[in-house]
């Protein structure tokens, strides 16, 4: 029997989401491996039977918890894709603010209706068996996990830094260009796309499984980055981290 | 060695002569840097360079490179797969011959690698001696600024002319095609031999110990504090080794069609300074901590690789030194430190 294969959105964009529909033939090659039985973003129909659940967004609600936990007692696996359901993201900016500034900021004098925590990553919550990093997700990471599912065998994904695949790419040091990245410290398998395209790494696909953040530090400020600038860096994905504290 | 000499007028109809013939891939400009890539024209191409981006290694190990295809069903089959198309690489650098020197040593040895060997043979190799090298460059000390083997063809620019050294018969014959040249005189040579002793004046790291020494005077050292010093700022992050012309490491997978119908086996490059580098099948890793990573690969380089294959596993072409940005990766520095201490 195919594997039932569930989408699941909590706080972020949806764009990872997104990013499965902008798949087009794999998404082919995936349905006729798979049934897709719950994808709010792509179909009517809803079900709660399902043996694989994609998690797309942070968690950053009383309910959430809830729903997430939910969701896990009923899924075989569980799968997290993107940096928000990853390692919290851009989400957990706010947890440097008191709750009830955020709800005033965002709702004004609504701000009582609605409940927020402090936003974290679905693993601060329940077991995650797979991630698939990335802001959005690396399409190509995806792949990896829905074929590592389908085989039974482990997904590979790497566990080096940003560097390796820049220099793979025949990429300038950002810091020879003047400019200052935290790929260094975080997880390669995007291709160093946002290097390779004239940007600088921002450590959406997360921290490695060792990294030394001290010594990465040591050189932001070394080009001139103060320490607020340095904690700033950090704080745009990596905001769950120690590193960001 | 047989001698020409090629004016700087007739090079541009050479090279075009080869584009005609073969792919060729040149040294091009990047942003003030270098960098080999594939060239349509002569005009893209640049001989005076001080160092490239990445070495010439990536035409005979390219970063990933499909290994073998197999198709999954009833009888499973396997097709080896080697893309070799013939190719010259025009412009390496002494050095990153010497480097290529070595990759075939380790690449034929015991086992021959198919795929590297059958690339290695479609390769011809056309040198050009570097007249202004990197800062971070140290070869004289490593006896890599000059080379008189390695090679096709070698270019030594002195001034009007090129002299070209015919190192090989597919050379000789590609220049014989497509070049216009006259025989090298004595004064050509003595002026070939001006020219390179000049550039060995530009060079301004050296290591204080002799290239003999190093193996000797790392053995001594393999418990001196300045492993762990070292390791401390290290990242980890492979930018050494994945600039350098002598690392050979790489990491085999397999991959299959999302369809499952079939798929390929791969490889890429990998580094001793990663973390999951020396970790095995059962969890077991054996160069877990920092320290011991940072230390294998200075041991690559000046001890193990000479014990094994009979050359230095450095050839000094100061790439790590730049692309460290916790700026630990220097031999010069390590093999000083070690020689001051010692």
């Amino acid at each position: 029997m195919k594997p039932r294969l569930a989408f699941f959105d909590f706080t972020g964009c949806e764009g990872c989401q997104l990013e499965v529909l902008n798949f087009e033939q794999e998404l082919l090659d995936i349905i006729s491996a798979a049934d897709i039985v719950n994808f709010r973003e792509a179909m009517t129909e809803r079900s709660d039977d399902y043996d694989i659940a994609f998690i797309d967004g942070a968690i950053t609600t009383e309910r959430d918890v809830a729903r997430i936990k939910e969701i896990r007692e009923r899924a075989k696996i569980l799968v997290a894709i993107g940096a928000c359901a990853c390692i919290g993201g851009i989400n957990c900016l706010k947890n440097f603010y008191p709750m009830e500034e955020v709800l005033r900021i965002v709702y004004g004098e609504s701000a009582h209706y609605y409940d927020t925590i402090p936003a974290r990553p679905v693993d601060a919550v329940v077991p995650v068996d797979y991630y698939v990093q990335g802001c959005p997700m690396t399409q190509s990471e995806f792949v990896k996990v829905v074929k590592a599912l389908l085989t039974g065998k482990k997904p590979e994904i790497p566990n080096y830094p940003v560097c390796v695949e820049c220099k793979m790419a025949g990429n300038i040091c950002v810091f020879e260009k003047g400019e200052t990245c935290v790929g260094p410290v975080t997880r390669a398998g995007c291709n160093a796309l946002c290097v390779t395209n004239g940007r600088t790494c921002w450590g959406c696909r997360g921290l490695v499984d060792d990294p030394n953040t001290d010594s990465e530090k040591e050189i932001l400020a070394k080009y001139n980055l103060t320490p607020e600038e340095i904690i700033a860096k950090f704080r745009m994905f990596l905001g769950y981290s120690e590193v960001a504290k | 060695m047989k001698y020409e000499v090629i004016t700087k007028e007739d090079l541009p109809p050479f090279v075009n002569g080869l584009l005609s013939e073969i792919e060729v891939v040149g040294v091009k400009r990047k942003d003030g840097k270098f960098y080999f890539d594939r060239i349509e024209s002569y005009d893209e191409l640049c001989l005076d360079y001080d160092v490239t981006l990445i070495p010439p290694k990536k035409y005979l190990l390219p970063p990933n490179e499909t290994l073998l295809k197999f198709s999954l069903g009833e009888a499973i089959q396997v097709e080896p797969f080697i893309d070799a198309a013939p190719r010259i690489i025009l412009g390496v650098h002494p050095y990153d011959i010497k480097a290529i020197e070595l990759m075939d040593a380790v690449f034929s040895d015991s086992n021959p690698d198919a795929n590297y060997m059958e690339r290695r043979r479609n390769t011809v190799i056309v040198g050009v001696d570097c007249r202004n090298p990197s800062p971070n460059a140290f070869c004289p000390s490593m006896g890599t600024a000059t080379t008189e083997t390695g090679f096709d063809l070698m270019l030594t620019d002195i001034g009007e002319q090129y002299v070209v050294a015919i190192g090989s018969e597919k050379g000789e014959e590609l220049l014989k095609k497509h070049a216009r040249t006259r025989q090298a005189t004595e004064a050509d040579l003595a002026q070939r031999k001006a020219v390179r002793e000049e550039a060995l004046a530009k060079y301004k790291l050296s290591i204080k110990a002799a290239v003999e020494e190093i193996p000797e005077l790392l053995e001594r050292n393999y418990d001196h504090p300045l492993w762990e010093e070292l390791a401390a700022k290290c990242l980890s992050c492979g930018s050494c080794t994945m600039v350098c012309p002598t690392c050979v490491c790489f990491d085999v997978q397999d991959d299959v069609e999302l369809n499952l119908t079939g798929g390929w086996r791969f490889r890429q490059w990998d580094s001793c300074m990663l973390q999951g580098f020396a970790k095995v099948a059962t969890g077991e890793n054996f160069r877990e901590d920092r320290t011991s990573r940072l230390r294998h690969r200075y041991f690559r380089k000046g001890n193990y690789m000479l014990k094994r294959y009979g050359k230095l596993g450095c050839v000094g072409c100061g790439r790590c030194i730049g692309a460290c940005l916790a700026e630990i990766a220097s031999p010069v520095e390590a093999y000083n430190r070690l020689k001051e201490g010692s």
